[in-house]
Protein backbone atom coordinates (compact mmCIF):
# COMPACT_ATOMS: atom_id res chain seq x y z
CA UNK A 1 0.00 0.00 0.00
CA UNK A 2 1.31 3.38 -0.94
CA UNK A 3 0.71 6.07 1.61
CA UNK A 4 -0.44 9.55 0.65
CA UNK A 5 2.96 10.94 1.64
CA UNK A 6 4.65 8.41 -0.57
CA UNK A 7 2.41 9.25 -3.48
CA UNK A 8 3.01 12.97 -3.03
CA UNK A 9 6.72 12.41 -2.82
CA UNK A 10 6.88 10.26 -5.95
CA UNK A 11 4.93 12.85 -7.93
CA UNK A 12 7.38 15.58 -6.86
CA UNK A 13 10.36 13.34 -7.55
CA UNK A 14 9.02 12.42 -10.96
CA UNK A 15 8.68 16.06 -11.83
CA UNK A 16 12.19 17.00 -10.70
CA UNK A 17 14.13 13.81 -11.43
CA UNK A 18 16.34 15.60 -13.91
CA UNK A 19 18.20 17.19 -11.00
CA UNK A 20 19.17 13.74 -9.74
CA UNK A 21 20.29 12.64 -13.19
CA UNK A 22 22.41 15.74 -13.56
CA UNK A 23 24.14 15.16 -10.21
CA UNK A 24 24.85 11.57 -11.30
CA UNK A 25 26.24 12.82 -14.57
CA UNK A 26 28.82 14.99 -12.82
CA UNK A 27 29.76 12.44 -10.18
CA UNK A 28 29.89 9.19 -12.12
CA UNK A 29 31.82 7.89 -15.08
CA UNK A 30 29.62 5.15 -16.45
CA UNK A 31 25.98 4.23 -16.66
CA UNK A 32 26.15 1.49 -13.99
CA UNK A 33 27.54 3.94 -11.47
CA UNK A 34 24.99 6.51 -12.62
CA UNK A 35 22.13 4.14 -11.87
CA UNK A 36 23.61 3.18 -8.53
CA UNK A 37 24.02 6.77 -7.39
CA UNK A 38 20.59 7.65 -8.77
CA UNK A 39 19.10 4.93 -6.60
CA UNK A 40 20.93 6.03 -3.46
CA UNK A 41 19.93 9.67 -3.97
CA UNK A 42 16.26 8.77 -4.39
CA UNK A 43 16.41 6.64 -1.22
CA UNK A 44 18.06 9.48 0.73
CA UNK A 45 15.50 11.97 -0.61
CA UNK A 46 12.68 9.73 0.53
CA UNK A 47 14.30 9.22 3.94
CA UNK A 48 14.76 12.98 4.37
CA UNK A 49 11.32 13.86 3.01
CA UNK A 50 9.68 14.12 6.47
CA UNK A 51 12.14 16.95 7.14
CA UNK A 52 11.06 18.86 4.04
CA UNK A 53 8.90 21.61 5.43
CA UNK A 54 8.05 23.38 2.26
CA UNK A 55 9.70 26.62 3.37
CA UNK A 56 12.08 26.21 0.47
CA UNK A 57 11.30 24.97 -3.00
CA UNK A 58 11.29 21.21 -3.43
CA UNK A 59 13.98 21.55 -6.11
CA UNK A 60 16.25 23.62 -3.83
CA UNK A 61 15.88 21.00 -1.14
CA UNK A 62 16.66 18.30 -3.69
CA UNK A 63 19.93 19.97 -4.68
CA UNK A 64 21.06 19.86 -1.08
CA UNK A 65 20.11 16.27 -0.29
CA UNK A 66 21.31 15.08 -3.69
CA UNK A 67 24.72 16.70 -3.41
CA UNK A 68 25.11 15.56 0.19
CA UNK A 69 24.49 12.03 -0.96
CA UNK A 70 26.95 12.27 -3.84
CA UNK A 71 29.69 13.96 -1.79
CA UNK A 72 29.28 12.40 1.63
CA UNK A 73 26.75 9.64 2.15
CA UNK A 74 27.19 7.57 -0.98
CA UNK A 75 29.45 4.60 -0.76
CA UNK A 76 30.30 2.89 -3.99
CA UNK A 77 28.17 -0.08 -3.27
CA UNK A 78 28.49 -3.76 -3.75
CA UNK A 79 25.38 -3.31 -5.80
CA UNK A 80 27.39 -3.70 -8.98
CA UNK A 81 27.36 -7.37 -8.14
CA UNK A 82 23.62 -7.23 -7.72
CA UNK A 83 23.00 -5.15 -10.78
CA UNK A 84 20.07 -7.33 -11.80
CA UNK A 85 18.26 -5.78 -8.90
CA UNK A 86 18.62 -2.40 -10.53
CA UNK A 87 17.86 -3.84 -13.93
CA UNK A 88 14.49 -4.87 -12.61
CA UNK A 89 13.67 -1.20 -12.62
CA UNK A 90 15.12 -1.13 -16.11
CA UNK A 91 15.25 2.30 -17.47
CA UNK A 92 17.02 3.24 -20.58
CA UNK A 93 20.21 5.06 -19.98
CA UNK A 94 22.80 5.44 -22.61
CA UNK A 95 25.72 7.72 -21.99
CA UNK A 96 26.20 8.10 -25.70
CA UNK A 97 22.98 10.01 -25.79
CA UNK A 98 24.29 12.94 -23.88
CA UNK A 99 27.92 12.43 -23.23
CA UNK A 100 29.64 11.48 -26.42
CA UNK A 101 29.18 14.83 -27.87
CA UNK A 102 30.65 15.34 -31.31
CA UNK A 103 32.54 18.32 -30.05
CA UNK A 104 36.05 17.22 -29.09
CA UNK A 105 36.63 20.26 -26.94
CA UNK A 106 33.47 19.68 -24.92
CA UNK A 107 34.48 16.09 -24.40
CA UNK A 108 37.76 17.28 -22.95
CA UNK A 109 36.01 19.78 -20.69
CA UNK A 110 33.65 17.11 -19.33
CA UNK A 111 36.66 14.88 -18.73
CA UNK A 112 38.48 17.67 -16.88
CA UNK A 113 35.44 18.36 -14.67
CA UNK A 114 35.20 14.69 -13.75
CA UNK A 115 38.82 14.84 -12.58
CA UNK A 116 38.04 17.61 -10.06
CA UNK A 117 37.60 16.69 -6.41
CA UNK A 118 34.12 16.11 -4.97
CA UNK A 119 33.71 19.59 -3.50
CA UNK A 120 34.83 21.33 -6.70
CA UNK A 121 32.47 19.16 -8.72
CA UNK A 122 29.64 20.33 -6.48
CA UNK A 123 30.54 23.96 -7.04
CA UNK A 124 30.72 23.47 -10.81
CA UNK A 125 27.42 21.61 -10.79
CA UNK A 126 25.61 24.36 -8.91
CA UNK A 127 27.16 26.94 -11.19
CA UNK A 128 25.94 25.04 -14.25
CA UNK A 129 22.50 24.98 -12.65
CA UNK A 130 22.48 28.77 -12.47
CA UNK A 131 22.83 28.95 -8.72
CA UNK A 132 24.34 32.14 -7.35
CA UNK A 133 27.21 32.22 -4.86
CA UNK A 134 24.86 32.69 -1.96
CA UNK A 135 23.08 29.45 -2.79
CA UNK A 136 26.35 27.63 -3.48
CA UNK A 137 27.80 28.69 -0.13
CA UNK A 138 24.56 27.82 1.68
CA UNK A 139 24.45 24.34 0.20
CA UNK A 140 28.06 23.46 0.98
CA UNK A 141 28.38 25.33 4.27
CA UNK A 142 31.21 27.64 3.20
CA UNK A 143 31.29 31.43 3.04
CA UNK A 144 30.29 33.29 -0.09
CA UNK A 145 33.78 34.77 -0.47
CA UNK A 146 35.29 31.31 -0.28
CA UNK A 147 32.88 30.02 -2.88
CA UNK A 148 33.90 32.79 -5.25
CA UNK A 149 37.62 32.27 -4.71
CA UNK A 150 37.19 28.55 -5.16
CA UNK A 151 35.33 29.07 -8.40
CA UNK A 152 38.17 31.16 -9.77
CA UNK A 153 40.63 28.48 -8.80
CA UNK A 154 38.52 25.86 -10.53
CA UNK A 155 38.50 27.93 -13.70
CA UNK A 156 42.30 28.20 -13.59
CA UNK A 157 42.58 24.49 -12.83
CA UNK A 158 40.42 23.59 -15.81
CA UNK A 159 42.35 25.91 -18.10
CA UNK A 160 45.69 24.47 -17.06
CA UNK A 161 44.44 20.95 -17.47
CA UNK A 162 42.96 21.58 -20.88
CA UNK A 163 46.00 23.41 -22.19
CA UNK A 164 48.53 20.85 -21.06
CA UNK B 1 35.36 31.69 -24.68
CA UNK B 2 35.55 30.52 -21.09
CA UNK B 3 35.57 26.70 -20.78
CA UNK B 4 32.83 26.75 -18.20
CA UNK B 5 30.63 28.96 -20.36
CA UNK B 6 31.02 26.49 -23.19
CA UNK B 7 30.13 23.68 -20.85
CA UNK B 8 27.14 25.57 -19.52
CA UNK B 9 25.70 26.00 -22.99
CA UNK B 10 25.93 22.29 -23.64
CA UNK B 11 24.61 21.52 -20.15
CA UNK B 12 21.47 23.56 -20.74
CA UNK B 13 21.03 22.05 -24.18
CA UNK B 14 21.34 18.44 -23.03
CA UNK B 15 19.01 18.77 -20.06
CA UNK B 16 16.22 17.19 -22.08
CA UNK B 17 18.21 14.06 -22.86
CA UNK B 18 17.91 12.36 -19.51
CA UNK B 19 15.84 9.23 -19.07
CA UNK B 20 12.47 9.76 -17.48
CA UNK B 21 11.36 7.24 -14.91
CA UNK B 22 7.67 6.84 -14.33
CA UNK B 23 6.04 6.87 -10.91
CA UNK B 24 5.96 3.10 -10.66
CA UNK B 25 9.71 2.81 -11.33
CA UNK B 26 10.50 5.57 -8.85
CA UNK B 27 8.28 3.95 -6.26
CA UNK B 28 10.29 0.74 -6.63
CA UNK B 29 13.56 2.64 -6.31
CA UNK B 30 12.78 4.51 -3.10
CA UNK B 31 11.82 1.26 -1.42
CA UNK B 32 15.20 -0.32 -2.00
CA UNK B 33 17.83 -0.60 0.69
CA UNK B 34 20.26 2.22 1.20
CA UNK B 35 23.99 1.59 1.16
CA UNK B 36 25.10 4.87 2.71
CA UNK B 37 28.12 5.23 4.98
CA UNK B 38 25.83 6.38 7.80
CA UNK B 39 24.06 3.05 7.69
CA UNK B 40 27.37 1.21 7.83
CA UNK B 41 28.63 3.33 10.72
CA UNK B 42 25.41 2.56 12.58
CA UNK B 43 25.74 -1.20 12.01
CA UNK B 44 29.43 -1.30 12.94
CA UNK B 45 28.81 0.81 16.05
CA UNK B 46 26.02 -1.49 17.20
CA UNK B 47 28.38 -4.44 16.72
CA UNK B 48 31.02 -2.66 18.78
CA UNK B 49 28.62 -1.94 21.61
CA UNK B 50 27.37 -5.53 21.65
CA UNK B 51 30.87 -7.00 21.40
CA UNK B 52 32.08 -5.04 24.42
CA UNK B 53 28.95 -5.85 26.40
CA UNK B 54 29.41 -9.52 25.57
CA UNK B 55 33.06 -9.40 26.66
CA UNK B 56 32.15 -7.82 29.98
CA UNK B 57 29.44 -10.45 30.49
CA UNK B 58 31.98 -13.19 29.93
CA UNK B 59 34.33 -11.67 32.48
CA UNK B 60 31.58 -11.06 35.00
CA UNK B 61 30.37 -14.66 34.88
CA UNK B 62 29.02 -16.36 37.99
CA UNK B 63 32.18 -18.38 38.35
CA UNK B 64 34.50 -15.41 38.52
CA UNK B 65 32.08 -13.67 40.87
CA UNK B 66 32.27 -16.63 43.25
CA UNK B 67 36.03 -16.50 43.05
CA UNK B 68 36.04 -12.79 43.85
CA UNK B 69 33.77 -13.47 46.80
CA UNK B 70 36.14 -16.10 48.15
CA UNK B 71 38.94 -13.52 47.92
CA UNK B 72 36.77 -10.94 49.71
CA UNK B 73 37.31 -8.38 46.98
CA UNK B 74 33.76 -8.12 45.64
CA UNK B 75 33.58 -4.63 47.16
CA UNK B 76 36.07 -3.61 44.44
CA UNK B 77 34.52 -5.52 41.56
CA UNK B 78 30.87 -4.76 42.17
CA UNK B 79 31.18 -0.95 41.84
CA UNK B 80 33.53 -1.41 38.89
CA UNK B 81 30.96 -3.51 37.06
CA UNK B 82 28.16 -1.02 37.78
CA UNK B 83 30.43 1.79 36.63
CA UNK B 84 31.15 -0.10 33.40
CA UNK B 85 27.44 -0.48 32.60
CA UNK B 86 26.68 3.13 33.47
CA UNK B 87 29.35 4.29 31.08
CA UNK B 88 27.96 1.98 28.40
CA UNK B 89 24.51 3.58 28.75
CA UNK B 90 25.89 7.10 28.68
CA UNK B 91 27.90 6.38 25.54
CA UNK B 92 25.02 4.60 23.89
CA UNK B 93 22.71 7.52 24.62
CA UNK B 94 25.25 10.00 23.19
CA UNK B 95 25.80 7.82 20.15
CA UNK B 96 22.08 7.50 19.47
CA UNK B 97 21.57 11.25 19.91
CA UNK B 98 24.37 12.01 17.47
CA UNK B 99 23.14 9.43 15.00
CA UNK B 100 19.65 10.89 15.07
CA UNK B 101 20.99 14.37 14.32
CA UNK B 102 22.63 13.25 11.08
CA UNK B 103 20.50 14.87 8.44
CA UNK B 104 20.98 14.96 4.68
CA UNK B 105 19.04 18.25 4.79
CA UNK B 106 21.90 20.06 6.56
CA UNK B 107 24.58 21.78 4.54
CA UNK B 108 27.48 19.58 3.42
CA UNK B 109 29.89 20.78 6.09
CA UNK B 110 27.44 20.28 8.96
CA UNK B 111 26.53 16.84 7.69
CA UNK B 112 30.17 15.79 7.58
CA UNK B 113 30.82 17.16 11.06
CA UNK B 114 27.83 15.30 12.46
CA UNK B 115 28.97 12.01 10.94
CA UNK B 116 32.49 12.48 12.30
CA UNK B 117 31.05 13.33 15.72
CA UNK B 118 28.98 10.15 15.78
CA UNK B 119 32.02 8.13 14.89
CA UNK B 120 34.09 9.92 17.54
CA UNK B 121 31.67 8.93 20.31
CA UNK B 122 32.13 5.27 19.48
CA UNK B 123 35.88 5.75 19.30
CA UNK B 124 35.87 7.29 22.78
CA UNK B 125 33.84 4.35 24.04
CA UNK B 126 36.39 1.93 22.63
CA UNK B 127 39.28 3.89 24.15
CA UNK B 128 37.47 3.89 27.49
CA UNK B 129 37.01 0.14 27.24
CA UNK B 130 40.65 -0.45 26.41
CA UNK B 131 41.64 1.58 29.47
CA UNK B 132 39.07 -0.20 31.60
CA UNK B 133 40.36 -3.54 30.41
CA UNK B 134 43.97 -2.64 31.22
CA UNK B 135 42.97 -1.64 34.75
CA UNK B 136 41.02 -4.89 35.09
CA UNK B 137 44.01 -6.93 33.96
CA UNK B 138 46.36 -5.16 36.38
CA UNK B 139 43.84 -5.48 39.22
CA UNK B 140 43.11 -9.12 38.37
CA UNK B 141 46.78 -10.07 38.32
CA UNK B 142 47.37 -8.26 41.61
CA UNK B 143 44.41 -9.97 43.30
CA UNK B 144 45.47 -13.38 42.04
CA UNK B 145 49.00 -12.83 43.33
CA UNK B 146 47.87 -11.74 46.78
CA UNK B 147 44.80 -13.95 47.30
CA UNK B 148 45.03 -17.19 45.33
CA UNK B 149 46.25 -19.92 47.74
CA UNK B 150 47.82 -21.91 44.89
CA UNK B 151 49.79 -18.88 43.75
CA UNK B 152 50.81 -18.22 47.37
CA UNK B 153 52.30 -21.71 47.67
CA UNK B 154 54.03 -21.25 44.34
CA UNK B 155 55.48 -17.92 45.51
CA UNK B 156 56.82 -19.51 48.71
CA UNK B 157 58.42 -22.29 46.65
CA UNK B 158 60.07 -19.83 44.30
CA UNK B 159 61.33 -17.74 47.21
CA UNK B 160 62.88 -20.78 48.88
CA UNK B 161 64.80 -21.59 45.70
CA UNK B 162 66.64 -18.31 45.67
CA UNK B 163 66.13 -14.65 46.52
CA UNK B 164 66.45 -13.43 42.95
CA UNK B 165 63.97 -15.90 41.46
CA UNK B 166 61.01 -14.02 42.85
CA UNK B 167 62.01 -10.87 40.95
CA UNK B 168 62.36 -12.83 37.74
CA UNK B 169 58.91 -14.31 38.39
CA UNK B 170 57.35 -10.87 38.88
CA UNK B 171 59.13 -9.62 35.80
CA UNK B 172 57.61 -12.44 33.76
CA UNK B 173 54.12 -11.75 35.16
CA UNK B 174 54.37 -8.03 34.36
CA UNK B 175 55.85 -8.75 30.95
CA UNK B 176 53.07 -11.18 30.04
CA UNK B 177 50.36 -8.75 31.20
CA UNK B 178 51.82 -5.91 29.18
CA UNK B 179 52.15 -8.22 26.18
CA UNK B 180 48.50 -9.31 26.49
CA UNK B 181 47.33 -5.68 26.66
CA UNK B 182 49.53 -4.68 23.73
CA UNK B 183 48.27 -7.56 21.56
CA UNK B 184 44.61 -6.76 22.32
CA UNK B 185 45.16 -3.05 21.64
CA UNK B 186 47.09 -3.73 18.43
CA UNK B 187 44.45 -6.09 17.05
CA UNK B 188 41.67 -3.60 17.82
CA UNK B 189 43.52 -0.61 16.44
CA UNK B 190 44.33 -2.55 13.26
CA UNK B 191 40.70 -3.58 12.94
CA UNK B 192 39.41 -0.03 13.35
CA UNK B 193 42.00 1.36 11.03
CA UNK B 194 40.86 -1.05 8.36
CA UNK B 195 37.09 -0.66 8.81
CA UNK B 196 36.85 3.08 9.40
CA UNK B 197 39.81 3.85 7.19
CA UNK B 198 37.98 2.35 4.25
CA UNK B 199 34.63 3.79 5.21
CA UNK B 200 35.65 7.33 6.02
CA UNK B 201 38.62 7.91 3.73
CA UNK B 202 36.62 9.87 1.18
CA UNK B 203 34.65 11.82 3.77
CA UNK B 204 37.80 12.83 5.62
CA UNK B 205 39.54 14.03 2.50
CA UNK B 206 36.47 16.00 1.40
CA UNK B 207 36.11 17.50 4.85
CA UNK B 208 39.77 18.50 4.85
CA UNK B 209 39.17 20.08 1.49
CA UNK B 210 36.27 22.16 2.79
CA UNK B 211 38.23 23.19 5.87
CA UNK B 212 41.32 24.12 3.86
CA UNK B 213 39.11 26.48 1.93
CA UNK B 214 38.31 28.35 5.13
CA UNK B 215 41.83 28.51 6.48
CA UNK B 216 43.04 30.30 3.37
CA UNK B 217 41.29 33.47 4.55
Amino acid sequence: MKSVTEQNFVVLLQEHQNIVHKICRIYTNDSDAHKDLFQEITIQLWKAFPKFRGDSKFSTWMYRVGLNTAITLYRKSLRHVQSQRIESVAYKLSYEEYDDTKDEQLKLIYGAVRKLNDIDKGIVFLYLENKNYKEISGTLGISEVNARVRMNRIKTKLKTQLNS
Amino acid sequence: MDELELLKKDWDKSSTNYPTLNNEQLYKLINKKSSSIVKWIFIISLLEFSAWTLISFLFDGAESLEKMKSYNVEHIFFPLTIFGYLVLFVFFYLFYKNYKSISATDNTKMLMEQILKTRKTVKQYVIFNLGFMCISIVLGVYIELTNNPEVQTMLTNIKSEGANNIYIFYLIVVGLSVLAMAVIAAVLIGFYYLIYGLLLKRLKSNYKDLKALEKAF
